[in-house]
């Protein structure tokens, strides 16, 4: 590989305007730099070769996370993997955001990396987006123009491909508050090579009515590196909603999920995968519920 | 492109450097400062033959920008030994026969370092699993979690 990367201008800026002033200024020539853990690599293989780099690590309002009473988390745009995987302000209801953010890379990315960095990479493969998916979350975009806030559902258009516009910038993800009796898992399963990409990655938020019904009164289920983009399994998701939780409804339910994903290669024990793990992880949120 | 001066500790020593904005900081240990413990090898965050501290956190010198560094301290291979006197780390990685070529060695202890920080009795599998992305082609990795595991063993002495 590469030792250089391009050349380009660096700019630190200390505010969030300076910074989507910078953009609006320089649209698609300039990259966005928090960990680097993505930009570095796409900058070596020479997929990217930004003129500018602004480096937003020194922006205080895009750190932390934070709970508010009315039960929403906010994560910032610098929150690391890293970070929030040891966070005491995450409440337990939403650990299985902490379980995909531990399944990113090796310690030494994760201590870099950023969870808006990762869905701003809008790899199939990466960890956080199905969980993301599962947990309903929101992305608070900026630009120079305006802010809107899109659910991650809407985001991801491709592989590597999302709706982000070159002037605009990522600033947190809003994860609203989970209604009573609901339980989140996620899990995943990796090849085990030295980038120990995840095969299959299963994010599931499952809510029942009480603990004696269990009847499902809610569920999303988000699923990653079985397709183009990080997806929903809507039809299995569905198809369990107003029935009684039991193994076989479990059974059923990730048997719908496993056919409606997509994946490319290795599509037969990949779509396999995805029924193991969706049934696994109906099972442990049910579980949690109980706790 | 203008050069950008920068400040930083190393290994508990000041200093100054002219780092252009595209420097990583691999280049500037290794081909600045003379510090070659730290090696190069997939430069894209795979292997971890790069691994330093980076204001106590453990990162990959290949993918962080140079100017970046400014204010920070680092510590690579070379400020671990006291002296003559090498880290017990490095003592029990040599013991084992844990160094074969020596190429993924000076990453491999800075990670067990950092493992030991946060997890000073770790099981077998939470080591395999800390180790994650650090790279070996020659050890087989077992004399390599068998050195980590007699340090943690003879530091709870
Ligand atoms: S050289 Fe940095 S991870 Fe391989
Ligand atoms: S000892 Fe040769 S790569 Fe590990």
């Amino acid at each position: 590989m590469l030792k250089k990367i391009n050349k380009f201008e660096y700019f630190a800026p200390s505010t969030l305007a300076e910074v989507i002033s910078l953009l609006a200024e320089y649209k698609g020539k300039a990259k966005l730099y928090a960990g680097g853990t993505d930009v570095l690599v796409q900058m070596k293989q020479r997929k990217i070769t930004p003129e500018y780099i602004i480096d937003i690590k020194k922006i205080p309002e895009l750190n932390g996370i934070t709970y508010s009473p009315e039960g929403e988390l906010t994560i910032g745009a610098l929150v690391t993997h890293g970070q929030f995987a040891i966070s005491k302000n995450v409440p337990e209801k939403f650990t299985m955001l902490k379980e995909a953010s531990l399944a990113v890379g090796s310690v030494q990315t994760r201590n870099r990396g950023t969870i808006v960095g990762n869905i701003c990479t809008s790899s199939p493969a990466a960890d956080t987006p199905p969980a993301l998916l599962a947990l309903d979350a929101g992305l608070k975009l900026v630009s120079s123009t305006g802010e809107r806030t899109v659910k991650i559902n809407d985001f991801f258009t491709g592989p590597f491909k999302n709706i982000l516009k070159d002037t605009e910038i990522i600033t947190e993800i809003l994860i609203p508050g989970l209604p009573e009796n609901s339980g989140g898992v996620y899990l995943w399963h990796s090849k085990i090579t030295e980038e120990d990409e995840t095969l299959v990655g299963v994010g599931i938020v499952l809510t029942v009515d009480n603990l004696e019904n269990r009847v499902c009164t809610n569920l999303r289920i988000g699923l990653g590196s079985v397709a183009p983009t990080p997806m929903r399994a809507v039809k299995a998701e569905d198809f369990l909603k107003g029935k009684i939780v039991d193994e076989e409804t479990i059974k059923q339910t990730a048997e719908i999920a496993a056919n409606e994903s997509l994946p490319r290669s290795r599509a037969e024990y990949r779509k396999e995968m995805v029924k193991v793990q969706t049934k696994r992880a109906l099972s442990q949120a049910l579980k949690r519920i109980e706790r | 492109m203008k050069k950008i001066p920068i400040k930083f500790t190393i290994n508990g020593q000041q200093r100054e450097a002219l780092v252009q904005p595209n420097d990583l900081l691999i280049n500037l240990l290794r081909d600045e400062l003379y510090l070659t413990g730290t090696k190069y090898g997939c430069g894209i965050g795979e292997c971890g033959a790069c691994t330093v501290f980076l204001d106590d956190e453990l990162v990959l010198a290949c993918l962080i920008l140079a100017v970046t560094v400014d204010g920070k301290e680092i510590t690579t291979i070379e400020g671990l030994a006291r002296g003559k006197e090498l880290h017990p780390m490095q003592i029990s990685f040599l013991k084992n026969a844990a160094v074969q070529c020596g190429f993924c060695t000076p990453g491999m202890i800075m990670t067990a370092i950092s493992l030991m920080k946060e997890n000073p009795d770790p099981s077998e599998e939470e080591i395999r699993e800390y180790m994650r992305g650090n790279i070996c082609r020659c050890t087989g990795y077992t004399q390599i979690i068998k050195a980590i595991k007699e340090y943690a063993h003879s530091m709870k002495g």
